[in-house]
């Protein structure tokens, strides 16, 4: 018979079954009539002649049960009536069901957002060709508290042109640029990048094209490549604008083309390369004969085939050599190149991470598999008796089995939707949690074929499990079933198997429990942390000046002067200043190198944080000076060169001795030379610009008008709301100069709060996971203690029968699941004080064996114990005395 | 019976004429001289695979004796699989011939 007939079939089975079933009583009631009129014929009672005909027939119910079996899709048509019964049965016993589907659905829907991290995050190809081939090139400066550095000009041609075992090598640089002239003036984040940069990795534009070395300017770039986003929000999406000019920078400049949307620049995070960038532009064909000390190129360079990331490395690093022994430059010295893979890189911070979280929820998904198997050991236990009694009426064993393959089949179906909404909202959750440096998360969805194959898991482990408590009641003697009303099920020893590893969950829900809460203890201490400023009460805002109207530093110095003035007469305001770097925002650090003597050697230098300052950024950021003075309006062009340094510099370069007075040779420009003398006019308080945890590398600021910056941040601090200057500031800067991009508006407590938001992610992460392994910790326990009322029900009723009140019986169930608490308790506490100091590094102002975190684990932990024993306890406490004895 | 031998002889009998479910194993029983009695425990499942499988189909009608009864008949592809049975019931009957009368 053809498939597609026998499927109809099974349809019209399923379907039509009264039709069908109606058709069969009519044609077995004729034959039933036709046999007894023969009967009757052969002269016998109506009645006799009917019972004899029935008799012949063999029974009308039992023909009819025979043809039923016979028909094509029976089976299915069984499943799906038991799958009904099961339903029906499930929706009984609301507190099994809903324990067994949260059950199901914590470990489905972890593993599901966990896997889905993952296989996007780690193990997905990055959307380049031939990704295997591409490494990151970062230049080791670890001497100067630079591990992972950039590159200059110079360098990139040493390795382009002495690498032998690569196709090519590419670079890129974060900057900005105005857009005007078209729109409202618009500041954008571009890359500038090499000509060949977008061949080399293997990107191509949705239209138009990318760079050609030949694009490479010889002075200002006069091309422009637009992101997908830019394109859209800008210019409407409108593809003519391919080939048109654009005033960038107030320089024309030809759109060359759009990339496609989500290209993204996957590069590491510690780059300081942002994944979305909005234009591109190429690099001056200056650059190879650009200063060797002035390092900011983030370099990839494409292997040929069948190197090895370790071939290509050596390659590498005989370049970096070669450039030691030739220059003496700043950094030249000793000079080392790390080759990495640019995928591993990329993910370098969160592998360890992902991987950490795939493992613990794939003992999530463990533990969930062993509680829902007790919980339906339990509840095989509960239905023993009438089990029993079914099979000793004569139901076949395959009618038991098919019955708890449908039960188990509901169950897991139930798990999996419930699975696919937990995973979904944890997705987000986590995504949307994500801090900066882990932003490669956004956009990822669920995956399909991860949750296929969770929900398949979870499938497999319901009916796997479904069956287990069949193996043992068709073991069991059936006779000592009904007897003893199923106490025989499960031996004492399974049980005690069971108590073991509940007891690991709550220990393990413990572990996490006071891990998080040590976490959160962390995030409470950075909240309070200071940083050497005061985060409150500031709006900051970036603006770049065009070099093609602000060219002389008089034009800039006029412009600066004019807005500060009239910044701080703004209402509500009562400090304006201007700093090149926000603390936190993570633009490309500027240091520069400092001796404090004169001709020493300079390729050994320290190095120093450097940011340039207005006169009353320190007072507008809440900075102390600590000694000295604050930079004025006299410390500019015509003034005598000074520098303010931080205590840590200070304590450096002149222990023991005042700072004030002494003088320094550096290198304001970064020109790659400390050549310029300053003098230290002023000690400030160190500010914590890189992270919270700690004070790291020294700091040197220059007065803004000696060391001209260019874009500068605005700091303005207001006794009011900081968000409501925005506008203000905004006419401010128009009433100057209308066709000024102002960028980046956030009030400076934002920096401050991303600078906390890894700590905040792994702090909810921690929280989000201990509170699912304690919901599974509960629900073990309710199986457990649900399954030894069961067996000691009549036991229970006897104590009931001879006197015992109700309070005492359920004492006696609530104190089984606190002594399972209590053991896990002692337990979690003991590996959480072996186990947490490994995340010491995590933590901030509180030591690994915090007291106020374990102490926090015990109310929760009386919490849990309580509510997983209160529906047995309840149970427990209606217990008919009269069942017990009858039991008996 | 052998297996499969009860598709061929209700095929085989309702090919000759048209019978409902009844007349069917009457017929059986007569021809076999009582060889084969087909109870209605196995006929009436076997009648209503076939039908659904689409080789017999049955309509309301009346029997031999004028009663109102199901009668089945034989479709297309009912004659086809009776002609694929045959032979191989052929085949089984000269193989075990040749088994027990070696020439």
């Amino acid at each position: 018979m053809p498939i597609g007939a026998r499927m109809r079939s099974a349809w019209r089975t399923i379907t039509r079954q009264s039709a069908l079933d109606a058709d069969l009583d009519a044609e077995l009631q004729a034959a039933v009539d036709e046999l007894a009129a023969a009967h009757r014929a052969a002269g016998l009672q109506p009645a006799d002649a009917r019972r004899r005909a029935l008799m012949d027939l063999g029974g009308a119910d039992q023909v009819k049960e025979q043809v039923r079996d016979a028909r094509v899709g029976a089976p299915t048509l069984t499943l799906l009536r038991d799958m009904a019964l099961a339903w029906r049965g499930l929706r009984k016993a609301p507190a099994f069901t809903l324990a067994a589907v949260v059950t199901l659905a914590v470990g489905v829907g972890a593993n599901t957002a966990t896997f889905s991290l993952v296989n996007a995050v780690l193990l997905q190809p990055l959307p380049y060709r031939a990704d295997d081939r591409l490494v990151f090139v970062w230049g080791d400066m670890t001497a100067a508290g630079y591990p992972r550095g950039p590159l200059s000009g110079p360098e990139l041609t040493d390795l382009r042109e002495q690498a032998a075992r690569f196709e090519g090598f590419g670079a890129i640089w974060a900057t900005t640029a105005a857009l005007t002239g078209d729109n409202d003036p618009q500041q954008l984040r571009i890359g500038l990048v090499t000509g060949n940069f977008f061949s080399l990795l293997g990107a191509d534009a949705a239209i138009g094209r990318t760079f050609m070395d030949e694009d490479e300017p010889t002075a200002a770039p006069d091309t422009i490549l637009l992101s997908d986003g830019l394109w859209r929000t800008r210019y409407g999406a409108d593809p003519a604008i391919v080939g048109q000019r654009v005033l960038v920078n107030d320089q024309p400049t030809t759109v060359v083309g759009v990339m496609p949307p989500g290209f993204r620049l996957l590069m590491p995070p510690d780059s300081n390369v942002p994944e979305q960038l909005e234009a591109w532009q190429p690099f001056a064909r200056d650059l190879p004969r650009r200063l060797r000390g002035q390092m900011f190129l983030r370099v990839v360079g494409r292997m040929r085939d069948g190197v090895s990331v370790d071939e290509a490395a050596r390659d590498v690093s005989a370049v970096a050599a070669d450039i030691s022994s030739r220059y003496a430059e700043y950094g030249s010295a000793g000079r080392r190149f790390t080759t990495v893979g640019l995928h591993d890189d990329g993910v370098r911070d969160l592998k360890p991470a992902l991987l950490v979280l795939q493992g613990g929820v794939a003992v999530l998904l463990l533990i969930a598999c062993i509680n829902v198997a007790g919980l339906l050991v339990a509840r095989a236990a509960g239905r023993a008796r009438e089990t029993a009694l079914r099979l000793a009426l004569g139901a076949g064993r395959h009618r038991l089995v098919s019955q708890c393959f449908a039960e188990g089949l509901v169950l897991a179906a139930l798990g999996a939707i419930a699975g696919l909404a937990t995973g979904w909202i944890l997705l987000r959750l986590l995504t949307a949690a994500r801090p900066p440096s882990l932003d490669r998360m956004a956009g990822v969805g669920l995956d399909p074929t991860v949750l296929a194959f969770t929900a398949a898991t979870a499938l497999a482990v319901a009916l796997a499990f479904s069956f287990a408590p069949l193996a043992e009641m068709v073991r069991a003697n059936l006779l000592a079933l009904l007897q003893q009303g199923g106490r025989s099920l499960g031996s004492a020893f399974h049980h005690r198997v069971r108590k073991g590893l509940v007891v690991l969950q709550v220990a393990m829900g413990v572990v996490l429990l006071v891990g998080a809460g040590l976490l959160v203890r962390t995030f409470a201490n950075l909240t309070t942390v200071q940083p050497g400023f005061d985060d409150r009460g500031v709006l900051t805002v970036r603006l770049a000046l065009p070099a093609s109207r602000y060219g002389t530093q008089a034009s800039l110095d006029a412009f600066a002067r004019a807005l500060q003035s009239r910044l701080a007469a703004l209402p509500g305001v009562t400090q304006a200043g201007a700093i090149s770097h926000v603390p936190f925002d993570n633009i490309p650090n500027w240091s520069t190198t400092y001796l404090t003597e004169a001709g020493g050697d300079e390729s050994r230098a320290r190095r120093a944080d450097s940011r340039a300052v207005s006169p009353g950024a320190f007072a507008t950021l809440g900075a102390r000076i600590a000694e000295g003075r604050d930079f004025t309006e006299d410390d500019d062009a015509d003034g005598e060169l000074v520098a303010i340094v931080d205590e840590r510099l200070a304590r450096t370069a002149w222990p023991g001795a005042s700072a004030i007075g002494q003088r320094l040779v550096t290198d304001p420009r970064v020109t790659g030379h400390p050549t310029v003398w300053v003098k230290v006019v002023g000690v400030v308080r160190h500010l914590r610009h890189l992270t919270l945890l700690e004070e790291v590398r020294e700091q040197v600021y220059f007065p803004v008008r000696q060391a001209h910056r260019n874009p500068m941040a605005w700091l303005v601090r207001t006794t009011a709301d900081p968000a409501a200057l925005a506008a203000p500031i905004r006419a401010t800067v128009a009433a100057l100069d209308p066709q000024l991009p102002i960028f980046d508006v956030r009030p400076l407590s934002d920096y401050v709060a991303g600078a906390r938001a890894t700590q905040r992610f792994t702090m909810l992460l921690a929280a989000v996971f201990a509170g699912l392994a304690l919901l599974l910790a509960s629900v073990g326990v309710y199986g457990v203690i649900q399954y030894g009322v069961t067996r000691r029900q009549p036991e229970l009723a006897l104590r009931v029968a001879l006197g015992a009140g109700r309070g005492s019986v359920v004492r006696l169930v609530v104190g089984e699941g606190a002594r399972l608490a209590l053991a896990g308790l002692v337990l979690g506490m003991a590996a959480a004080l072996v186990a947490i100091p490994a995340i010491g590094s995590q933590l901030y102002g509180v030591t690994p064996r915090d007291p106020v975190s374990y102490l926090l684990a015990l109310p929760v932990l009386a919490a849990v114990a309580l509510a997983a024993s209160a529906v047995p306890a309840w149970r427990a406490a209606r217990v008919n005395p009269a069942d017990g004895l009858r039991a008996e | 019976m052998l297996k499969g031998t009860l598709d061929l002889l209700i095929l085989r009998t309702i090919e000759i004429q048209p019978r409902h479910g009844l007349g069917v194993s009457d017929r059986i029983a007569q021809i076999t001289g009582g060889t084969f009695v087909v109870k209605p425990g196995s006929l009436f499942p076997a009648l209503h695979r076939l039908e659904q499988e689409g080789y017999i189909e049955g309509a309301w009608g009346e029997s031999d004796q004028g009663r109102r009864a199901k009668v089945y008949r034989i479709t297309a592809a009912g004659r086809k699989r009776l002609t694929t049975e045959r032979r191989s019931w052929d085949r089984i009957v000269t193989a075990v011939g040749q088994v027990l009368d070696p020439a």
